[in-house]
């Protein structure tokens, strides 16, 4: 199916947005995440961009949107660089390990005798 | 670097985030079941991904670039990769929540000073 990394991607931000549902950790109100997620897409610009120019990891073009975000002018790379849809892949899985994280710290907080 | 390509930028990820635990002193290492409990948590969602993205053919990996090391398919630095980048996510959320109040005060004191 075309675009079917694009549709994982929309399944993947409507989970993480169902997981704070549930998980409660409020980190989308919280000036802390929004700051170390600016660095953290920083950081990814970087290591994505090397996975995805030099290339380590390759995209089949019909399974997204063809929207790259494009490489510098290095020999060392002779790829297309990173898809558009890596920034919604990087979103979820970075928001759902900082949801998880508060979550078990909460948990375990709670539970101190069983220790961290 | 050939083979361990992919190998290296994984560690150098790790080598970059180290100082925050060790210079900076965040606690996440050092709390090893509440980072493990985490990683399990994201890790088993995300590699199923990984898995089915690989299975459908929406990505491939460089056979020259990565170590040759497969699990169900998929190369051994994916399934480090969904260990190395939330800690390291998880290293600069720490590492922000810990500053976050100095380094405000330092820009208002900049900003007041002007």
């Amino acid at each position: 199916m075309a675009y079917g990394y694009t549709l994982l991607c929309a399944v993947a931000l409507a989970l993480t947005f169902g997981l704070e549902r549930v998980l409660r950790t409020g980190v989308f109100r919280s000036r802390v995440y929004w700051v170390a997620m600016a660095i953290v897409a920083f950081f990814q610009v970087l290591v994505d961009g090397w996975l995805t120019c030099r290339p380590i990891v390759t995209y089949a073009e019909e399974q997204f949107s063809s929207v790259r975000f494009g490489c510098p002018d290095w020999a060392v790379f002779t790829a297309g660089g990173m898809p558009l849809e890596d920034v919604a892949f990087g979103f979820a899985m970075v928001t759902q390990a900082l949801m998880w994280w508060v979550w078990w710290g909460r948990r375990l907080a709670a539970a101190p005798d069983r220790g961290r | 670097m050939g083979p361990y390509e992919y190998l290296a930028l994984l560690a150098a990820c790790l080598l970059i985030t180290a100082p925050l635990e060790i210079v900076l002193g965040v606690r996440v290492y050092r709390q090893a079941r509440r980072l493990g409990l985490t990683l399990l948590c994201t890790g088993v969602v995300f590699v199923a991904w990984d898995l089915l993205g690989a299975v459908l053919g929406h990505w491939d990996y460089h056979p020259q670039r990565i170590s040759g090391i497969h699990i169900l398919g998929l190369p051994l630095e994916e399934y480090l990769f969904f260990l190395v980048v939330p800690i390291c996510a998880i290293l600069a959320f720490e590492a922000v929540r810990t500053t976050i109040d100095d380094v405000g005060a330092w820009l208002r004191r900049r900003v007041g000073r002007r």
